[in-house]
């Protein structure tokens, strides 16, 4: 019935307000004196204008001239005159009723039969609030940057303060016995300490475990007392980024092991080689740690070794198995982590040495 | 540990620590005079730290950036560089430690082993003394490399 009452240019015509005005975006229908032929529902709402007082205003008069910007200006004459590189503008409009804006304008001279009238599309999204969320995100992030350096110092001083006290006391009593149980204590809070460092400098919750075993050999190298030049630490295995987490407790366990074997496997200044060994096959690994040495006995007598009651409490936690075997010479264990049953489960990590430390290196370097 | 500071034939060599935590500090001290090196007083503010370091010139000083009273180490480092001693910074803010390269001749972060303090500071007063013969501990970062003016190791 329509047809019949409205010719089809009027038909076309409403046809087009009403998708202007029923677009969900802010939306303007321009003609080329940049008059307002139209403008969508949205775009009243968001900037409070009436729509029946818009039509024929000009865009540079609307909100007292607000819109009346040299970036604008430039925008429109480039998109009427068919250019394209300028299609697409980031404004801040500072309105006088209201906090400032910020705006994308978007506009487009639009293709279509009638090659007389010059028509521009302008659609306009308001990206204040997305603007100040991310802002705030990036404040955000930045905070829980320092508060984790914060913290990473913090953790590192007790440490310190902690490792300082165990040494002081060390060095204070007469008891070789009481002695060597407090530089045991030391070396664990120190292996502790040798993981925080790599954490703080990696950034990463992950750690390289072979960078990480070399390290803390190192420490223990250099803080074993007694005459064990003759012996040397080695670190084998293939390169393996481990969660954090689970490389306090591997680290703990290399601690006690490595202690171990010093104490027991090379009596009488026997020289000989500590090796650790750590190889995984996908989620599998076996960490071990073998000496040379004299052999020590595979099951300690009941009640004796605070080292290996931590060595099981800890490959308890990681679902490990501990097991001693001997070898000829010396002694092996091994801390086995079996997730996943593999047809040909040979480790695909090279046993290779990595690095390798003499223990302490400094003595006669200093000593000289 | 029985370690012994080079003598190289002249006095013992001379060194200071500046440090907020009086434990820290006193493990520190008994481990380098162990070592064979002559400690200062233990100071933990910037006048008093200076006012040794002006009086006794030691020949390097070891920092840690957090001081008693809210000083600063790195302040502090500023003008000890100034009097010609050199720093060590001793710290657990590693980044800012590292910010320091102009200042300090190096860097120890926390938590250290004090056995492997004590090779550092042995690394780096030979280094000053043109020799880079001695082993750098994996721990001590060292700044300005090319100004140390190493003479070939004896």
């Amino acid at each position: 019935m329509s047809a019949e009452l409205h010719s089809r240019g009027d038909v076309a015509l409403s046809l087009t307000l009403a998708i202007v005005t029923s677009s969900p975006g802010p939306l303007l229908l321009l003609d080329g004196q940049f008059s307002i032929i139209a403008a969508s529902t949205s775009f009243c709402a968001l900037f409070g204008a009436n729509p029946a007082q818009l039509a024929g205003q000009k865009l540079y008069t609307f909100d007292d001239g607000e819109w009346d910007s040299p970036q604008l200006r430039s925008l429109m004459t480039a998109t009427l005159s068919g250019e394209e590189t300028l299609d697409t503008l980031d404004i801040d409009l500072k309105r006088p009723r209201g906090p400032v804006r910020h705006l994308i304008v978007q506009a487009r001279r639009l293709a279509y039969l009638d090659l007389e009238q010059t028509r521009i599309l302008l659609a306009v999204s308001d990206v204040t609030t997305a603007r100040a969320d991310a802002a705030l995100k990036e404040a955000a992030a930045r905070e829980s940057k320092v508060l984790l350096g914060e913290v990473r110092h913090r953790v590192a001083n007790s440490l310190q303060i902690i490792a300082s006290v165990l040494l002081q006391n060390a060095r204070r009593t007469s008891s070789d016995e009481t002695r060597g149980h407090l530089k045991d204590a030391h070396d664990r809070v120190m292996s502790v300490a040798a993981l925080e460092r790599l954490l703080s400098t990696s950034g990463a919750g992950d750690v390289e475990v072979q960078t990480y075993f070399t390290r803390l050999c190192e420490t223990i190298s250099a803080t074993m007392i007694g005459d064990v030049d003759q012996i040397s630490l080695t670190v084998e295995g293939g390169q393996a980024i481990i969660d954090a987490r689970v490389s306090v407790s591997l680290g703990l366990i290399v601690t006690e092991l490595v202690i171990n074997a010093l104490k027991h496997a090379f009596p009488d200044g026997r020289r000989g080689k500590i090796t650790v060994d750590y190889s995984f096959h996908g989620p599998n690994w076996i960490l071990c740690v073998r000496d040379d040495g004299v052999g020590m006995p595979l099951t300690p007598p009941a009640g004796t070794g605070l080292g290996t009651s931590i060595v099981r409490a800890l490959a308890g936690q990681l679902s490990a198995s501990v097991e001693a075997t001997r070898k000829q010479p010396g002694t092996q264990v091994s801390i086995k982590h079996t997730q996943i049953a593999l047809v040909a489960d040979e480790a695909e990590a090279a046993s290779e040495p990595l690095a390798s430390t003499r223990l302490r290196p400094a003595r006669s370097a200093v000593d000289g | 540990m029985i370690m012994t500071a080079p003598q190289d034939g002249k006095t013992t060599q001379t060194l200071m620590i500046v440090e907020d935590e009086v434990l820290v500090a006193m493990v520190l001290r008994d481990e380098l005079q162990e070592a064979g090196y002559k400690v200062l007083d233990l100071t933990e503010r910037q006048a008093e730290a200076l006012d040794v370091a002006r009086a006794e010139k030691p020949h390097l000083a070891l920092v840690n950036i957090r001081l008693a009273g809210r000083d600063d180490g790195i302040e502090l480092s500023e003008h000890l560089k100034a009097l010609g001693i050199p720093v060590l910074l001793i710290s657990g803010q590693v980044s800012r430690a590292s910010s320091a390269n102009t200042v300090a001749i190096g860097s120890m972060p926390k938590p250290y082993d004090a056995a492997e303090m004590v090779l550092a500071v042995a690394h780096l007063l030979a280094r000053l003394n043109g020799d880079g013969s001695l082993p750098r501990p994996d721990q001590l970062e060292v700044f300005g490399e090319d100004s140390f003016d190493l003479a070939p190791a004896a």
